[in-house]
């Protein structure tokens, strides 16, 4: 399943990596990005310890007024509900408008997985979108798989339009098993 | 008013002949569509799934209302506010009403054909609201003034260096015309948008009535700022896109981007449910549900399948008529097969008048059609309905209705002009040149001339001495076989004798009838129906053998629907319809004749050409191959074997034959680069074109029914 999500994924143009703790994911970040991060609270990330490597390799992380700060980010950070694995999909429970923000606006996503939380398709999804819908009244849920594309000219795709120009996806074991946690 | 528009009409159609650039960008992206789409369903059931899509929405148009009331009460709950617009009126004045109140100056817009559907823009202006399309295709026709060519390319028929053109407009300076630096602009140019609106608008794919949520389909990332930034989100939603449950959505999603453009699924999709946060406080979400001509389409039992439609687009990326001459002439704000339904009933008959004969009938989109959408079909019943509205036109009524459904005033007069066309014909089989103002019908192709004595008179002068006979079969001609080519009848007791079958020729049949229900002229159609049943039914025959496909879906399909009401011929109709068989499936399934004939004389290099009525109207394409590679003939595949050959009856003489030229082109290209000197078909009509299409190029490749080139094994 892990596989066939990676290679769903990287047919659509993101990127795969491994990491193994918060500060290699720090390291993989700093080393991709020019200007600030955004980083919206989530409870998976935050237990990771993941703003303060990222502070560490030296990167200015972003953590509030995000409506000022998110047009001249350089990137956002993001964890992941779950995955898909046909489509290379990731679910985003994005109902925080922070959370929203940080995955539109920079040019670059970077977006931290526990490959346990990888599902066959969407089929099997649906009872996790009851979920989201049971659990809260309002909800913001986004399906992303890969950088925003167009082919509105001749035809010929072309990758970042409105979105994120660059989407990596760092699988993280043990960041967080829960379907519902960011 | 139908004379004006119709100048209009014709205008465009020469426009979009005379633009080769459309053409072959439409013609690399249909081919490129056809690939991407296959890899998309690989290892899926497509049938499967659009059967499923298509029960599903039966279900929603039948308890549209119960989903209505139960989609309003769970969005309400969730804090968005419902409103039913009645009509595109009714839906436009609600929304700027709205931004009036809240003091809004300026739009942002997500892809929204409703949006296009009901001129929102427009009403937006009038009430002082600026409105900014942020979908890449959509801001590019903005900027052009035009409107959408494709439901989901609005742009595709621009090229680069129109929209490098456009954006400098903006920019004020001169813009390269390399597509990731144009991308680059409207990235740029659109960004401030965002934060600048006091309103968002989009559309939605699906309305869930279960959740009381919308979801967004979409590759940019505009429809994801435009739903976030802004105060105010307005969806407006055809109250087609109703499902009852999150599977019910999820089975669209899975579907609609396969279909639309080959992708596994789009770059986002976005369920919204509810006023979600947005700054400091909670957004104001207003979701219009658009009927607009939908409740009347749901009450039409032979239209109402048309609301199945996804919105995938498919429809014309595989349409020849769309391939010739593009969206803004095949298409009115919805385009291609579905636009023409949709036109009628959302936009008036007199809009879709035009587009409903534009239509070839080669159901090439009924194919791909994710909902299983009968198109071609329902433009046929709208070619009806409308040729009771506006009349058929004089010429065709007389023909139709005082000389067709007498056969002997029809058969006499075809044979009159048998003697007539002398002159032109010169004594030979084809026709090259007429004089005049026929001339334009030899123009592209040569005319079969009619044959001097039609099989009907000499079919006793062929002896068939069967001792026991497996089977006694009728054979339905159709006029083609009857007047034009007689030769393939000789051919067919020559061949299906070899089988130890007799055939015999019932005199009292008559036309089919296509050409009368295609024109519009249901009452001809049935009169001739039950003509035909009552002549091809007389001697009991074991099978009714065809040569011609539109003849066969004719006795197949159409004299049942014809005659379904009618207590005296329904049970005939369908007595007729089960023993029909086209003659190449006859020969293999029935008497299992593949190896029978074969040839040790020659290794022709064939390729086969796959008629419309024969692959998707009857289902029938292996058998024909089968035939000829068991001949001993090389059968080599031509690229878009089972494109239409634009012949279309009276499509390629009267209604369109400029585009019908075009589309011949194409096949005459695709069977020369196969390099086979014969091209193979099941279909007297595509024999005519084709023929004519090669005889008038000059190109040595003969065309030949499979009939004729089995008949050739034999002594």
């Amino acid at each position: 399943m892990l596989n066939q999500f990676a290679e769903a994924l990287k047919k659509v143009g993101g990127q795969v990596t491994e990491v193994a703790t918060a500060r290699e994911a720090a390291v993989y970040i700093a080393g991709r990005i020019n200007g600030t991060v955004l980083l919206p609270p989530q409870s998976s990330l935050e237990r990771a310890g993941l703003a303060a490597a990222l502070e560490a390799e030296g990167v200015t992380v972003i953590k509030d007024s995000w409506r000022e700060h998110a047009p001249a980010a350089g990137a956002g950070v993001t964890g992941v509900n779950f995955a898909l694995a046909d489509t290379g999909t990731l679910v985003l429970d994005s109902t925080a408008e922070s959370l929203r923000l940080t995955t539109t606006l920079p040019e670059r996503h970077f977006a931290l997985l526990d490959p346990c939380k990888i599902l066959a398709d969407s089929l099997d999804a649906v009872p996790y979108l009851r979920g989201f819908h049971e659990r809260a009244p309002r909800n913001y849920l986004a399906y992303i798989t890969g950088p925003s594309r167009t082919a509105d000219i001749e035809r010929v795709l072309t990758i970042g339009v409105h979105g994120p120009r660059e989407l990596h996806v760092l699988l993280m074991p043990g960041l967080s098993a829960d379907f519902y946690e960011l | 008013m139908s004379r004006e528009r119709n100048r209009n009409y014709r205008q465009r159609v020469d426009e979009a002949l005379a633009t080769p650039r459309l053409q072959e960008a439409l013609h690399t992206f249909g081919d490129a569509y056809v690939i991407a789409r296959q890899n998309a369903f690989a290892g899926l059931d497509f049938e499967a799934m659009r059967t499923e899509i298509a029960e599903m929405k039966d279900h929603v148009r039948e308890h549209r209302q119960d989903l209505v009331a139960e989609f309003t009460r769970n969005a309400e709950a969730a804090g968005a506010k419902v409103y039913l617009a009645r009509t595109a009126e009714d839906a436009n004045r609600y929304i700027a009403e709205l931004a009036m109140q809240h003091g809004v100056k300026k739009v942002v817009k997500s892809k929204s054909m409703a949006s296009e559907e009901t001129h929102l823009n427009r009403a937006l202006k009038a009430a002082g609201v600026e409105a900014l399309e942020t979908d890449l295709g959509e801001w590019i026709i903005q900027l052009a003034g035009q409107r959408p060519s494709h439901m989901v390319m609005p742009a595709i028929h621009m090229f680069r260096d129109e929209v490098a053109a456009l954006f400098g407009k903006v920019t004020g300076q001169v813009e390269s015309d390399d597509i990731p630096h144009l991308v680059q602009v409207a990235r740029e140019q659109l960004r401030q948008g965002y934060f600048d609106a006091d309103m968002g608008i989009s559309g939605a794919n699906m309305a869930i009535a279960e959740t009381g949520g919308i979801a967004l389909i979409t590759n940019e990332g505009n429809a994801r700022l435009a739903t976030t930034l802004p105060k105010i989100h307005v969806a407006l939603v055809g109250l087609e896109k109703l499902v009852p449950t999150l599977e019910d959505a999820t089975k669209v999603m899975r579907v609609l981007p396969r279909n639309a453009t080959g992708q596994l699924l789009t770059s986002y999709v976005t369920w919204i449910r509810g006023a979600v946060p947005c700054g400091d406080g909670d957004k104001e979400l207003h979701i219009v549900l658009l009927d607009n001509g939908r409740s009347a389409l749901a009450e039409s039992p032979q239209c109402r399948d048309a609301l199945r439609c996804i919105k995938c687009g498919a429809c014309a990326n595989v349409c020849p008529v769309y391939q010739t001459v593009g969206g803004h002439v095949f298409g009115h704000i919805y385009i291609s097969a579905i636009g023409v339904i949709l036109t009628a009933f959302y936009h008036g008959l007199e809009n879709a008048a035009d587009l409903v004969k534009a239509c070839i009938g080669c159901r090439a989109c009924v194919a791909v059609c994710p909902s299983a959408i009968d198109l071609e079909g329902i433009i046929l019943h709208l070619r009806e309905v409308l040729g009771d509205e506006e009349g058929i036109g004089t010429g065709k009524a007389l023909v139709f209705k005082h000389i067709m459904r007498n056969r002997k005033l029809f058969h006499s007069m075809i044979r009159a002009a048998s003697l007539l066309q002398k002159p032109v014909t010169r004594g030979e089989r084809s026709i090259r040149h007429l004089p005049l103002f026929f001339s334009s019908l030899t123009e592209w192709r040569t005319l079969p001339a009619i044959a001097e004595k039609p099989l009907r008179d000499t079919w006793q002068a062929m002896p068939q001495r069967l001792d026991k006979p497996r089977y006694r079969v009728a054979f339905f001609a159709g006029c083609l076989n009857d007047f034009v080519y007689p030769e393939m009848g000789g051919d067919l007791v020559k061949v299906l004798n070899h089988l130890n079958v007799e055939v015999f020729f019932p005199k009292e049949q008559n036309c089919c009838g296509v050409p009368a229900l295609y024109s519009g002229d249901r009452e001809t159609a049935v009169a001739l129906a039950e003509q035909n049943i009552e002549a091809m039914l007389a001697d009991q025959p074991d099978f009714v053998v065809t040569t011609c496909p539109t003849c066969t879906m004719s006795l197949q399909r159409d004299f049942l629907e014809l005659l379904q009401d009618n207590p005296v011929w329904a049970e005939k109709a369908r007595q007729l319809a089960d023993i029909t068989i086209d003659v190449s499936r006859f020969i293999v399934d029935k008497l299992d004749g593949k190896a029978v004939f074969t040839d040790a004389s020659g290794q022709e290099k064939v390729t086969y050409h796959d008629s419309c009525h024969l692959k998707r109207g009857a289902g029938v394409w292996e058998q024909p191959r089968q035939l000829l590679a068991g001949s001993g003939r090389e059968v080599v595949e031509m690229a878009h074997s089972d494109r239409c050959c634009g012949f279309g009856g009276s499509y390629s003489f009267t209604s369109h034959p400029d585009i019908a030229k075009h589309i011949l082109n194409d096949k005459v290209k695709d069977i020369e680069a196969t390099g086979a000197t014969c091209v193979a078909m099941d279909c007297p009509g595509c024999i005519m074109q084709i023929r004519g299409g090669l005889e008038k190029q000059e190109k040595s490749v003969r065309a030949k029914h499979t009939i004729e080139l089995l008949a050739e094994t034999l002594p």
